[in-house]
């Protein structure tokens, strides 16, 4: 299903490559809060489209939904600092807006129809708020452009846990059920039905999700002996499981930095559910359109600069082989995740 | 000693101390801006960091986070609006000394506390990273919920005269909490229906409401006095010998802010509540406090700033952000390939002292930024009402608007703006909503959190130490205020009857 990018990244001096690339733009990048402030005059004055000429032919507006310094909210700053080499050096401007757990940016790219000028950082959390009905709006009502990076899941333990294997964890769950215990970020999250579908192949023993606002905070439960063990992403348990204050009973996917950890399928799970981020335009781009955003996108995810960016978060490389996979893989996504929350009565019908 | 001293060297370097410089001015000013926060003006760097090397990088990140702390308070003494969440305790007295003529007195305990306040917790910082961090994260469910029901007794000590108009408006905060959606199981709550309401009502919006809209509506409708009628405004500094008299105060509110700080999720809001009531239960004039006493500014802005320093050990030591402003600063800390966590302290040593000396370095630079602005703000605080309130009103819409870029913010601010209003006329106090707001959360998710764990279980709250400590402590201080009262009259009637 996805085709994973597999060049090691190169290790550079950073100062060098990302002054390099950083400069001009910050000589002529006007404070964000500014940009911001004129937001609606800006929005209320340029017209959607940009019909004319070239693309690009006006800046490049990255809308971010996501927490300010969160996984997706760099995402988008990582792409916004590479991408203008990429697009004809046009400035690229990561635009905050918040509210209605990612709706009020959404809803500010459907008005922005058609027009190439403006994009957005899509995740799994997305598609799973778009099934249980969070977000007004479903995959169709955006172009899917660029899948770039899964944040691979994982089940990971203090070290002084007893379990060694997620089998340890589940047959203790079915020895004492309801005694076991498994933190993780939300409800009715991506991360939750991550850790269902697991614990599903597992013969759904009872072990209680314990939801907590941010992955984070659902590693400092386990960290702390709240909780049993944490479902979280890599990048948030690396340091303890360099520092051996944490184990790894289990990744979803094999993690290059993890060759000794068993994933979900070599322990006999078998599943892969991962956590995603991509970009997506407004509604209603061409194909002609949508080729060319995706083509200058992949240059700029090949952009040293981005790459070590990657490197340095713990992500991993996970494009989709074409712009109409992507759209399938979301349409898919939110038609399984509704079909197993529905199954689990936490949404009706 | 010599690692801390290459650290010094470093952030004083002419590029670092530019960046520390930059920091300070935009940190002040963010705090200040009703509306904007640490949090925002560490967002608003946060691209900068993908030019800067890490060490200017970070220190710019601390010194905003440092100095906003300070300039929350700016606004509170001088117009008694709150410029972010932490300086709410500031209003109390801090606004009541301007009023009474002396916002330059104010503002000058203020900026002392703070900047000691700052040294202590980086003090504390550098000596108990390692163990702070360990009891930080002990704090399990039981544990926040009874540092929330905690925090929410203070509510019977903020009010005063009517306790029962205080307790009305805290459980008018909780309900106003409900709205959004539920944390433990994603279903939207009191949304009415409206995306627009999943995120919940948010607690800036509500300051602004309640601080800055309410307070114009009441100037509108001729309820603001104005200010100092008379006397006048005098921009005096407090002497010497009134700052240093106050250090037993900014010792305790030091304490109280480290203490709450470095537990991940607490936050500096708290923390300065708390140390402003404690600071009124030791004090011997505690019937004073909230009409302008010195040790009631301290008390808060030593511990918010105090708060700095201790939010960023469960940060270093674990990476595990205990703010939103340490949430932004773990996003900066990342893009520049610092991996906070157990090993931090052995691989990257040299980056750690220069960020505890850059700490100290930017307290020192927010008492010179904030030292020159005093003339300025008791400028402003001489503007008539009718010109002042406003433009507090146009500013805070804008920086309701620019937190989240999300026009129906500023809807919820002049909802709550017209929520406050009539709050006030009807003489019940807003500062037990707001702590509502905050701590309803904090004893809501973890109660049932807590149970969860325990299958049901009421006794995991009477298994925790800690937990029952802080519920006995909560019984107390609600209690207090009566039974003191109580004492009182009693002795009264005695020494009438003799």
């Amino acid at each position: 299903m996805e085709n994973r990018a597999t060049s090691a990244s190169p290790r550079r001096i950073r100062t060098a490559t990302l002054r390099g690339t950083c400069e001009p733009r910050s000589a002529s990048n006007p404070p964000h809060l500014i940009t911001l402030a004129f937001a609606l005059l800006a929005s209320a004055t340029c017209s959607p489209g940009g019909e004319d000429a070239a693309f690009p032919s006006r800046p490049i507006e990255i809308v971010s939904w996501a927490t300010p310094g969160g996984p997706s909210d760099l995402l988008s700053r990582a792409l916004a600092d590479v991408a203008p080499a990429h697009f004809d050096g046009q400035r690229v401007d990561v635009m905050t807006r918040q509210g209605g757990a990612g709706a009020a940016g959404m809803q500010y790219m459907q008005g922005r129809a058609g027009d190439p000028h403006v994009l957005g950082v899509f995740t799994a959390s997305g598609t799973v708020n778009m099934a249980t009905g969070r977000i007004p709006f479903g995959p169709e009502d955006f172009t899917p452009i660029l899948r770039i990076q899964i944040d691979p899941f994982l089940v990971a333990v203090r070290d002084d846990s007893p379990f060694r294997t997620l089998g340890d964890l589940f047959e203790a769950a079915h020895a004492r059920p309801g005694e076991v215990s498994v933190s993780g970020f939300g409800a009715a999250s991506a991360h939750f039905l991550g850790f269902v579908r697991l614990r599903a192949a597992a013969g759904d023993p009872d072990v209680r999700w314990i939801a907590y606002e941010g992955s984070a905070d659902a590693v400092v439960a386990a960290l702390g002996g709240h909780t049993d063990a944490a479902h979280t992403n890599y990048n948030i348990v690396r340091e303890h499981l360099r520092a051996g204050t944490m184990r790894v009973l289990g990744t979803a996917l094999p993690v290059e930095a993890l060759p000794d950890t068993p994933s979900y399928a070599d322990q006999g799970y078998d599943l892969q559910p991962v956590h995603w981020r991509g970009v997506v335009g407004p509604p209603g781009l061409d194909p002609e359109t949508r080729a060319d955003i995706r083509a200058r996108l992949m240059a700029s995810i090949d952009d040293p600069a981005f790459r070590e960016y990657m490197e340095r978060a713990a992500l991993e490389y996970a494009t989709m082989e074409d712009a109409e996979a992507f759209g399938a893989w979301m349409t898919e996504e939110v038609t399984t995740s509704r079909d197993l929350l529905r199954r689990l009565g936490i949404l009706d019908g | 000693m010599s690692a801390f001293l290459d650290g010094l060297l470093t952030a004083l370097q002419p590029g670092n101390l530019a960046a520390l410089l930059g920091g300070s001015l935009l940190g002040v000013f963010a705090g200040a801006m009703p509306g904007l926060s640490s949090t925002v003006g560490l967002a608003l760097v946060l691209p900068l960091t993908f030019a800067l090397d890490p060490t200017p990088a970070l220190l710019m990140m601390v010194s905003i986070y440092m100095a906003a702390e300070y300039g929350g308070s700016i606004t509170a003494i001088a117009i008694g609006v709150p410029g972010s969440s932490p300086a709410l305790a500031t209003t109390f007295d801090g606004y009541a000394m301007t009023q009474r003529g002396e916002a330059g007195r104010a503002l000058g305990i203020s900026l002392f506390s703070s900047m000691s306040g700052g040294i202590l917790g980086t003090i504390l910082l550098v000596l108990a990273l390692g163990p702070l961090s360990r009891a930080a994260i002990t704090f399990g469910p039981a544990e926040y919920f009874g540092l929330g029901v905690f925090g929410l007794s203070i509510v019977a000590n903020l009010v005063g005269r009517d306790p029962l108009k205080g307790i009305i408006s805290a459980l008018l905060g909780l309900v106003f909490f409900i709205v959004g959606l539920d944390v433990l199981t994603g279903a939207p709550r009191l949304t009415l229906g409206t995306n627009m309401l999943m995120d919940g009502l948010g607690l800036v919006p509500m300051l602004i409401g309640f601080f800055a809209i309410a307070e114009a509506l009441k100037a509108a409708a001729g309820g603001r006095k104005e200010t100092a009628p008379g006397a006048g405004i005098t921009g005096a500094l407090p002497g010497a010998r009134e700052l240093f008299g106050l250090w037993r105060t900014i010792l305790r509110g030091s304490a109280i802010g480290g203490l709450i700080g470095a537990i991940p999720g607490a936050g500096a809001t708290i923390a300065s509540i708390v140390a402003w009531n404690e600071e009124r239960r030791v004090s011997k004039d505690r019937e004073l406090f909230g009409t302008g006493v010195p040790a009631g500014i301290a008390a808060p802005e030593a511990a918010n700033n105090s708060c700095v320093g201790a939010a960023m050990i469960p940060l270093l030591a674990l990476g595990i952000p205990g703010s939103a402003s340490a949430a932004v600063l773990l996003g900066g800390l990342t893009v520049q390939g610092v991996a906070p966590g157990p090993l931090l302290m052995a691989e990257r040593s040299e980056l750690v002292y220069a960020l505890y000396a850059g700490f100290l370095v930017a307290v020192l630079l927010m008492l010179a930024v904030g030292r020159l602005g005093i003339p300025l703000w008791t400028r402003v605080v001489r503007l008539r009402p009718s010109i002042l309130m406003p433009l507090v009103v146009a500013i805070s819409l804008v920086g309701v608007f620019a937190l989240r870029g999300n026009a129906a913010d500023a809807w919820v601010a002049l909802f709550f703006g017209v929520v406050g209003f009539a709050m006030l006329r009807a003489g019940y106090p807003l500062a037990p909503a707001v702590l509502g707001l905050i701590l309803g959360p904090m004893i809501e998710t973890n109660y049932r959190r807590a149970l969860t764990l325990s299958s049901g279980s009421h006794t995991v709250f009477l298994e925790s130490p800690i937990g029952l400590v802080l519920l006995a402590l909560a019984v107390v201080s609600f209690a207090a205020p009566a039974v003191r009262n109580r004492l009182v009259s009693a002795k009264r009637q005695a020494k009438e009857q003799e």
